[in-house]
């Protein structure tokens, strides 16, 4: 008899979400949601200039014990974050101001009242006396030699700067092609639509700290916090309630989730603080802000020989742990071959300290810059050879028979058949169709454009990876405690933390395929530092490879024990049953879950002799190759322009993807879906920009543009299914690879529209005034030529 | 302080307020109707978005002194409304929502779509959602889900 | 984000409220659908002492159609207007442009006083009441007064008000039989304020064309050399063109290239608009 007959029909199922029915009733409970008796609310006393000194800090008088500066809340321990390379250079981050700031928004004191519109008023009699500093606000200008410094004593503004050189650059000045472009993809915010926010109190019972945060993964956090506040972690409990978004934005360790707890430890009582929209704009992660200065070689037949040049990080005043933003130079340039049969790469990457808001990870991180750069020198290289961007891609795209391949910049690129993507879009969106539209012309003066773009998506990486970015926490593995109790439903705990992926649902999946019961019997867990096993959150496209390996497993190891115990109750030898319908068959008849259960928990003489009482599995999980598995896909847009007031509209949004195997199909696509519509915002209307002194000039919604219904199309997804080899059912990641490509696809297609007079879309966000103004220069370019 | 009467989720009550408190935080903190959300204060994203006389509204852009003696809903108060058990089960079946902290705001916006258009279709009711931010399902699944609830609300009274 | 304290009062009457408006040492504000004031409350760019709650004031609320026009309450929302409940004497003007002001849980509650009185350079109905030559009436400590919309707003967030006075709503003539508009609007995003709006109408057969462009300077401007050309009816795209550049030069001197080329285009469709009624 065979062993294990997983039932095969909840890996690809399409099952509704465990996690909808409390939002649909409005049950959610969010960190602002918490009430507890005591609560006071924390307002930030913040910076409103760039680079200061801070001279004074006047509390009023009738404010004793109310406002706290560091000096109140310490003494606290700064954690070195960013790569562990002696290159990288460590800038103090203190929870509040320590006399010095460097960004507008920076926290220089914490105010405490019983409502947050009390703990405002007390803010505002709070002052603060500065004395200004010249402000570094351009990441390329900060580099060079006479400009003002953010940390006096380092030697220029770099955090670090590095080389990439592979292949044969040298050989690249030949190239009959060589053309240079500037591109930039501005700064933006992550925009979760709940904020961040942090509650702590001191549980006088238990002597520890308790932490409601609104993160990503609450067991990193809680060694930050407790090498921060120098408390041992196991006084240190850490829960996330339900998480509304996170992207990136809530896995960083921040001052404020800081200066919070050390405030509960002094006051004894229950405060939060609920970050509003405003701080979230001035001073929550910031993202993307990459400058490009890049060269492409092509021959003359149109192959892609090589990528030379400059690669600008503006990474704020500060690196937030623990990973600092080296990882975005770093995956920029390792993404810039893009997945072309580019030889040839040379490039320096500056990762550089200005004086505005800390900038952390955002979906699909360093990727949409890259994907950006490379795609649109590809249309470029295509516009100057004349020839479809389309073809240009199918010749240097790698085949389907040279994967695995290694490109020039280091990733393992490992299973699917990229040229096949790039036809299934190229059919989906029929571009020849488009191309006769363009022919006729549209009635109403606008332009029609038409774009590609390919992307990849590392994930699913483990130890391999993480030690070569040298980072100081190794998220190779996840872990999965399994426990069935005595009825036979079951629990899991893991250490990645859903914020909307719905993991409860698509890991109840795995287990159900594993246990061969339905997946209502099965609650998934987490989000709780007391409960769940150690594990590195939700982020980096990690935690359906990673949470389902270790589910996976874990439901492995429960059942071999649930099978010995059937055997021994069946009187059957292991090797003579086998498990199907949530029951352990053997020769003679069939023994429910339910019975071997309630041996194992409740009923131990009925166990083999010394055999260990419970069902109780931790499981770790690392794939067998943890270089990463590369999810891909191919973008397609078409899009409307306006030449004279810019403003572009989407008119078809399709998509070629292989993920893998899918755990859930439904809401694989809605993660494409949802990662599209924040790469819209990204290519066409997010930006957070700043003025000569450092002042940043989106702060609201009113200036902040979040695309809304009207923005976003429904997107049409084509799947592409190539398993991974390295991972439990071949699953890849895809949580991010919807938001790298829209930038590259959107503004290949408004150049397209504008290919005949050249222009170019270089800087992102595509804004109505940067559209009209590419098309007027080269209206003018080719009026002067002419 | 002011003395206040209000008509909340079908029961009339009597409260004093502060003049500035939102009529958001005086339903999030002062009746534990946590269902409204804040997600800008400003009246931009909707996750605030609750019924006043009868009409949607953005409770962050309401003072709770100035709804004496309205009536006010919140998704709480609308577990048993006809339209809005047709519009949770198509936001379940179509996938429209993800981290749920929009949900609630949506769901009234989409109730108060379907009182006003009767079958409304896409565009319509892309249309009507601005100002409704979700940041996480790109809107195609919210935007289904009351395609749907509308067919069926209009099926069903045809 | 919560708003600095303030003291609240329902005044019963205009007359009341016109009195606490014009308290002496206080900085006062009345306050309609709350839609403009409270974000900046909230947002504390706006501090005030005492809110003074006009918002039941039923005098403000009145809708009337008259043998000379419309007179519509400064209480009147922009859905009521979007919704038809307002008489619709300009083919669907109004109700176009209530429709695409913000959202509608915003448009719910938000008011055409609070909005003209508000003066934002950007918003939608100061334009709109310009083009339709619509004036305004108030009420305040020395009696009631009317104006033009085009005189009362004066510059960016600046109008005639005075200490004390209270929009009670406007009158907008009657146009004539044969009205034409042409309306045009560009936003960063649906429901954001416009980056430019352009209003054309023409009241009546022999009614003088109105050309209104709003969203680009301090305050919304009429634009008098394209309103000749259009009179003239024979006017090509490029004479247009340079006539609305006669425009800009002297009401948005400040344009820079790329606002110019926005406000013609946004100018020209809504002469298209208005071209195609
Ligand atoms: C997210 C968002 C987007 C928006 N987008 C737009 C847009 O695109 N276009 C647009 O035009 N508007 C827009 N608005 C503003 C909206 O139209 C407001 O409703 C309107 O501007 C003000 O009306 P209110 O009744 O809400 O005024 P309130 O906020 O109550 O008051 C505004 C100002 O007017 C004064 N005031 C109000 N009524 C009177 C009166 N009768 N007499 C004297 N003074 C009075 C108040 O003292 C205050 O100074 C937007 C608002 C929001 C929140
Ligand atoms: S919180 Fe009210 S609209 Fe955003
Ligand atoms: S589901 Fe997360 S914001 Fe809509």
């Amino acid at each position: 008899m065979a062993g294990h007959a997983a039932s095969d029909s909840w890996i690809g199922a399409r099952l509704l979400r465990k996690e909808d029915a409390r939002h649909l009733y409005g049950h959610g409970a969010f960190i602002a949601d918490i009430r507890m008796p005591g609560l006071q609310d924390i307002a930030f006393v913040r910076s409103q200039r760039a680079h200061a000194r801070v001279r004074q800090i006047v509390k009023p008088p009738d404010a004793a014990g109310r406002v706290f500066t560091l000096a109140d809340i310490g003494p606290l321990n700064i954690l070195e974050a960013g790569p562990e390379l002696a290159a990288h250079r460590h800038g103090p981050y203190p929870a509040l101001s320590d006399g010095r700031v460097r960004y507008v928004g920076q926290t220089i004191a914490a105010c405490m009242a019983p409502t947050r519109a009390e703990a405002e008023d007390l803010a505002d009699r709070v002052s603060v006396e500065l004395e200004e500093l010249p402000a570094v606000v351009d990441c390329v200008a900060a580099m060079r030699p006479g400009s003002p410094r953010v940390f006096d004593s380092w030697p220029d503004n770099a955090f670090i700067t590095s080389t990439v050189n592979e292949g044969n650059p040298a050989s690249l000045a030949a190239a009959p092609i060589r053309l240079r472009r500037q591109l930039r993809m501005n700064r933006q915010a992550t925009v979760s639509l709940e904020c961040r926010g942090s509650l702590a109190y001191w549980d006088h019972r238990l002597n520890e700290l308790v932490i409601y945060l609104s993160t990503q993964g609450g067991h990193v956090k809680r060694l930050g916090l407790s090498k921060a506040l120098g408390l041992p972690e196991n006084q240190i409990r850490v829960i996330a309630p339900d998480v509304g978004g996170g992207f990136g934005g809530k896995n960083r360790l921040m001052p404020e989730d800081i200066a919070v707890a050390a405030i509960a430890m002094k006051v004894g009582h229950p405060v939060r603080w609920i970050e509003d929209r405003r701080e979230h704009l001035l001073a929550s992660v910031h993202a993307r802000d990459h400058a490009y200065d890049l060269i492409i070689s092509a021959d003359r037949d149109g192959t892609l020989l090589g990528v030379e040049g400059d690669v600008h990080i503006d990474a704020g005043a500060y690196s937030l742990w623990p990973t600092g933003s080296f990882m975005e130079a770093s995956m920029a340039s390792r993404n810039l071959t893009g997945p072309y049969r580019i030889k040839h790469l040379k490039l320096n990457t500056f990762t550089v300290a200005t004086n505005k808001a800390p900038m952390g990870p955002y979906r699909g991180v360093a990727r949409p810059g890259a994907c950006f750069a490379i795609e649109r020198l590809v249309d470029e290289v295509a516009r100057e050879l004349g020839r479809e961007p389309f073809d240009l891609r199918r010749q240097n795209i790698v085949t389907a028979a040279e994967l695995p391949y290694s490109t020039a910049a280091g990733m393992r690129l490992d299973t699917g058949d990229y040229v096949a993507s790039l036809d299934m879009a190229h059919d989906m969106v029929g571009l020849p169709a488009i191309r006769k539209r363009q022919i006729a012309g549209e009635p109403n003066g606008r332009a029609i454009g038409i774009g590609f773009a390919f992307y990849t998506e590392q994930s699913g990486h483990g130890q391999v990876e993480w030690v070569k970015r040298k980072s100081r926490v190794v998220p190779g593995y996840e872990s999965a405690s399994g426990r069935m109790l005595p009825d036979g439903s079951v629990i899991f705990h893991v250490g990645t933390q859903n914020h909307g992926q719905g993991h409860e649902t698509t890991l109840a999946q795995i287990a159900a395929h594993e246990l061969t019961i339905d997946p209502a019997r099965i609650s998934i867990r987490y989000g709780d530092t007391a409960t769940t096993p150690f594990g590195f959150g939700t982020f980096a496209s990690r935690s359906i490879v990673f949470a389902g390996g270790a589910v996976a497993k874990s439901s492995r190891g429960l059942i071999a024990k649930i099978r010995r115990i059937g055997a021994h109750l069946l009187q059957a030898d292991v090797a003579n049953t086998r498990v199907e319908g949530g029951a352990v068959h053997g020769p003679s008849g069939k023994i429910s879950f339910a019975e071997i259960a309630y041996a194992a928990n409740v009923r131990q003489e009925h166990l083999p002799a010394g055999m260990d009482p419970l069902l109780d599995v931790t499981a770790t999980y690392e794939p067998t190759e943890t270089g990463g598995v590369f999810s891909y896909g191919t973008h397609a847009v078409v899009v409307a322009v306006e030449p004279d007031t810019g403003v572009v509209e989407i008119l078809d949004y399709v998509v070629a993807e292989d993920c893998g195997t899918m755990i859930n199909p439904m809401i694989v696509d809605g993660q494409v879906q949802g990662g599209i519509a924040q790469g819209i915002g990204t290519a066409l209307y997010e930006e957070i920009p700043y003025d000569e002194a450092g002042q940043p000039l989106a702060t609201s919604f009113a200036d902040y543009m979040v695309p809304c219904a009207p923005e976003i199309p429904k997107v049409r997804i084509g799947h592409l299914v190539t398993p991974a080899l390295a991972t439990e059912y071949g699953v890849k990641g895809l949580g991010e690879g919807g938001a790298i490509a829209p930038p590259a696809v959107i503004a290949n297609a408004v150049a397209d529209a504008f290919r005949s007079i050249g222009a170019s879309f270089n800087e992102t966000p595509l804004t109505p005034r940067r559209v009209s103004e590419a098309v007027d220069r080269a209206r003018r370019a080719k009026g002067a030529a002419a | 302080m002011t003395e206040i009467t209000l008509h909340l989720n079908g029961t009339q009550a009597a409260h004093t307020v502060e003049p500035r408190q939102t009529l958001a935080d005086f339903l999030r903190d002062r009746c534990g109707l946590t269902a409204t959300h804040l997600g800008c204060e400003h009246g931009a994203c909707g996750a605030c978005t609750v019924v006043l006389d009868g009409q949607a509204a953005r409770s962050c852009l309401q003072l709770a002194v100035m709804c004496d003696g309205r009536s006010i809903q919140t998704l709480e108060g609308l577990r048993a409304d006809p339209v809005m058990e047709v519009l949770r089960r198509h936001f379940h079946e179509s996938h429209a929502l993800q981290c749920g902290f929009c949900t609630p705001g949506m769901l009234i916006m989409g109730r108060d779509i379907l009182q006003r258009y009767r079958e409304p279709d896409a565009q319509t009711i892309r249309h009507e959602l601005s100002g409704q931010i979700c940041r996480c399902t790109g809107y195609a699944g919210i935007v289904d889900a009351i395609v749907a609830a509308g067919r069926e609300i209009g099926t069903a009274t045809r | 984000m919560k708003a600095a304290p303030f003291e609240y009062l329902r005044p019963a009457s205009v007359a009341e409220a016109s009195a606490a408006l014009g308290r002496n040492g206080m900085t006062t504000a009345a306050i309609a659908g709350g839609q403009s004031l409270l974000p900046m409350l909230n947002l504390r760019v706006a501090f005030i002492d005492l809110l003074v709650d006009i918002s039941r004031l039923d005098e403000l609320r009145a809708v009337t159609e008259t043998p000379s026009g419309l007179q519509i309450g400064a209480l009147t929302t922009h859905a009521a207007i979007e919704d038809g409940k307002v008489p619709d004497l300009f083919g669907g003007l109004l109700r176009r442009v209530a429709g695409q002001i913000s959202y509608r849980a915003v448009r719910n509650h938000g008011t055409i006083g609070g909005s003209v009185a508000l003066a934002d350079p950007a918003a939608d109905w100061p334009g709109c009441l310009m083009a339709l030559g619509a004036s305004v009436r108030i009420a305040g400590p020395s009696g009631a007064r009317s104006e033009l919309v085009s005189d009362f707003v004066q510059g960016s967030y600046s109008t005639s008000l005075a200490a004390g006075e209270i929009i009670l709503g406007f009158e907008l003539p009657r146009p004539g039989a044969s009205l034409r508009w042409g309306f045009a609007k560009v936003v960063r995003k649906s429901g954001a304020f416009a980056s430019s709006i352009a209003f054309v109408v023409t009241p009546g057969r022999s009614a003088p064309v109105s050309v209104v462009l709003a969203a680009a300077a301090a305050r919304a401007q009429a634009c008098p050399e394209t309103a000749q050309h259009l009179q003239r009816g024979t006017a090509t795209d490029e004479a247009l063109r340079q006539a609305i550049a006669r425009d800009l030069a002297v009401h948005v001197p400040d344009a820079d290239a790329y606002q110019q080329r926005l406000h013609t285009a946004t100018i020209l469709r809504a002469i298209r608009d208005w071209r195609a009624q």
